[in-house]
């Protein structure tokens, strides 16, 4: 028995829900010698800038348990580069291509998809508002209702491409972060980006990270994951993209019935770089043996007492 | 090059010391690609704590028997574990990572200098310069005596061995730092050298302050923090004296010494 596995997010249509999650991919051909990233649903590629960004000073990662910390500083080539030398590898694949973009200002974010929605293999826009305002004292976008509403207004008006935009975990109601994101014209949202963490060394009592505070991720954060997505699910009607800790398809199956359409793989590509495919693999293993012949069928079907 | 994951099992797991173990796997492609300064990505655990891969340089490599050898101390969490694997275990590998020392057609004396389990690397190239008929002058400081193993085939090869432990138990007191100032101070030329070094952050500042100026080439081997150990993450970012960032994993492990900002 054929599984369908393809599902919709806005107007893209993906042909099975298992995407890469930004920055835990660089720019889609890394892994090629693994595997080919055609079996993918999507890739969703590492966060682009106006201009080239260095990162942050070094150590740019610690281990926690059952988690990572990263402070990268959105390190990536800028848009031109990004244009000229990677998009052209990912030519001829036959997968989603989801530019992921953050910008210092709103009307950045704005310059950076008009600047990309006429290409060709730029399928959909991931909107990464989880970093920092310039306008407003560095508090990322995403922390803020009308930020985020400002942000995805600039977006919107540049494309007709399928716009995502990315929550933060890290916010006091993310419900009303999404809403605003879907009321400027958001057609998905996906969530969560890394917590904020840190950790400390006892012998030298340093921050084991150069910047203190960084992103946590990996199996750690599942948990925050699937109860920020459900109660985005509970309060507005679009397509949710499950991100965090996601390191099996049991993992994966978790956030599918909380509702998500999609997921996409982070942290797990540094530890198997064929985790993505092994969940993809697990995902039709557990349709076939339940005679589901739709994936889609299974989204959102979470059994709670009523 | 092409690099594998694969499930090695283990062929045998010695202890040197207290803290330092020898690990000897099977994997014979690894065993067949991996070149000096090149490491393998160990993924210690099953489960997911510890989370991350473990990186360890190759410190042999038997392409007749298809085995590779890692030397690690014993210092947390990831190690401790990997000690308490036995025979027949099986442990999963990515590799060979990274690029190795550049070992070009020169016929000139190769000075290779090693601080503690800097011998990890530095084995295995001396080794293949061994191999290429290559003279090898070997500098290794440790903290104490008993952290001084496996040098008697070297010296049946003729290499020329400097020792230096920190509680002067064995060679001169003190650091590889010191062999290398005598021995600067001792040379009438530099010509027909080239350096090599694997060691602790500290430790290659401090050669590469030495050869400063001087007419004579060095090949750092560097460490960093590691994710993906394959350029994806930009997590294991080095400063170079540029002012630019490079990943120790894909753009290293080796630098040419004066290229390597030590003080960012
Ligand atoms: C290219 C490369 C080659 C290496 N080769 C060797 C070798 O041949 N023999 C050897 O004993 N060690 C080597 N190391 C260091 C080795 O990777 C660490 O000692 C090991 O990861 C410690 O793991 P742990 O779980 O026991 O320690 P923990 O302290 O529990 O580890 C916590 C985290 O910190 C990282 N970490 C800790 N110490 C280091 C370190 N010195 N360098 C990089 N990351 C570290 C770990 O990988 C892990 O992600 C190498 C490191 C690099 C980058
Ligand atoms: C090293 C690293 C770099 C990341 N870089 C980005 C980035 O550039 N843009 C972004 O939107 N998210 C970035 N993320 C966040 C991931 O896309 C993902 O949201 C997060 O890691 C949670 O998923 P996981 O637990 O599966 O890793 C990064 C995560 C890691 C670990
Ligand atoms: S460890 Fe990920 S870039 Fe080097």
């Amino acid at each position: 028995m054929a599984v369908d596995l393809s599902v919709r997010i806005g107007s893209l249509v993906l042909k099975n829900p298992v995407l890469t999650a930004s920055g835990t991919f660089g720019y889609g051909t890394e892994y090629s010698e693994y595997f080919d990233p055609s079996l993918l649903g999507g890739i969703v590629t590492k966060t682009i800038t106006l201009e080239p960004r260095a990162g942050n000073p070094m150590p740019r990662i610690a281990e926690t348990p059952a988690g990572m910390l990263n402070s990268i500083g959105l390190a990536n080539v800028g848009v031109e580069k990004y244009i000229t030398e990677k998009l052209p590898l990912l030519e001829g694949l036959d997968t989603a291509v989801i530019a992921n973009v953050a910008g210092n200002t709103a009307e950045e974010y704005g310059v950076l998809v008009r600047r990309l929605s006429g290409l060709r293999r730029v399928d959909a826009f991931e909107i990464n508002i989880s970093c920092p305002n310039v306008r407003k004292d560095g508090l990322a976008f995403g922390m803020d209702a009308e930020a985020t509403r400002d942000v995805v207004r600039c977006v919107r008006s540049e494309t007709d491409k399928t716009v995502i935009v990315k929550l933060t975990p890290n916010v006091t109601d993310i419900v009303a972060i999404a809403r605003a994101a879907v009321e400027a014209g958001a057609d998905a949202l996906s969530l969560i980006n890394t917590v904020l963490g840190m950790a400390v060394d006892i012998e030298t009592r340093r921050p084991l990270l150069a910047r203190v505070t960084g992103g946590l991720s990996g199996p750690a954060i599942k948990p925050i994951a699937l109860a920020r997505l459900y109660q985005v699910r509970q309060s507005l009607d679009v397509p949710l993209i499950g991100i965090g800790g996601i390191m099996t398809a049991g993992d994966a199956l978790e956030f599918f019935f909380t509702g998500a359409t999609a997921v996409e793989v982070g942290t797990l590509n540094f530890i198997d770089p064929l985790g993505s495919v092994s969940i993809l693999s697990g995902l039709v293993r557990y349709c076939e043996g339940r005679g589901i012949s739709s994936f889609s069928s299974i989204i959102g079907t979470l059994v709670l007492e009523s | 090059m092409k690099t594998r994951i694969a499930s090695c099992p283990i062929i045998s797991q010695e202890s040197i010391t207290d803290r330092i173990q020898r690990l000897v796997l099977h994997c014979p492609e690894i065993a067949g690609a991996a070149k000096p300064g090149q490491f393998v990505h160990v993924r210690v655990h099953p489960s997911w704590d510890p989370l991350l891969r473990r990186p360890f340089s190759v410190h042999a490599a038997d392409r007749k028997n298809g085995s590779i050898a890692l030397l690690y101390r014993v210092i947390g969490k990831g190690t401790a574990f990997l000690r308490s694997l036995g025979n027949g275990a099986s442990v999963n590998l990515m590799g060979p990572l990274g690029n190795g020392f550049r070992l070009d057609q020169s016929r000139s004396r190769a000075l290779v200098m090693a601080g503690g389990l800097g011998s990890a690397p530095a084995f295995f190239l001396i080794d293949r310069l061994l191999e290429y008929g290559r003279p090898v002058i070997f500098m290794w400081g440790t903290r104490s005596a008993e952290e001084i193993f496996g040098l008697d085939r070297f010296r049946v090869a003729g290499v020329e061995i400097h020792l230096a432990t920190d509680d002067g138990s064995l060679g001169r007191a003190g650091t590889v730092t010191g062999l290398l100032e005598a021995f600067l101070r001792e040379s009438k030329s530099l010509k027909n050298l080239e350096g090599f070094v694997c060691g602790p952050e500290p430790m290659l500042a401090a050669v590469q302050a030495l050869v400063a100026g001087k007419p004579l080439r060095v090949q750092a081997c560097l460490e960093e923090r590691m994710a993906c150990g394959t350029g994806v993450c930009q997590g294991c970012a080095v400063r170079m004296q540029s002012g630019l960032y490079r990943m120790v994993c894909s753009d290293g492990p080796v630098f040419p010494i004066e290229e390597v900002d030590f003080g960012g």
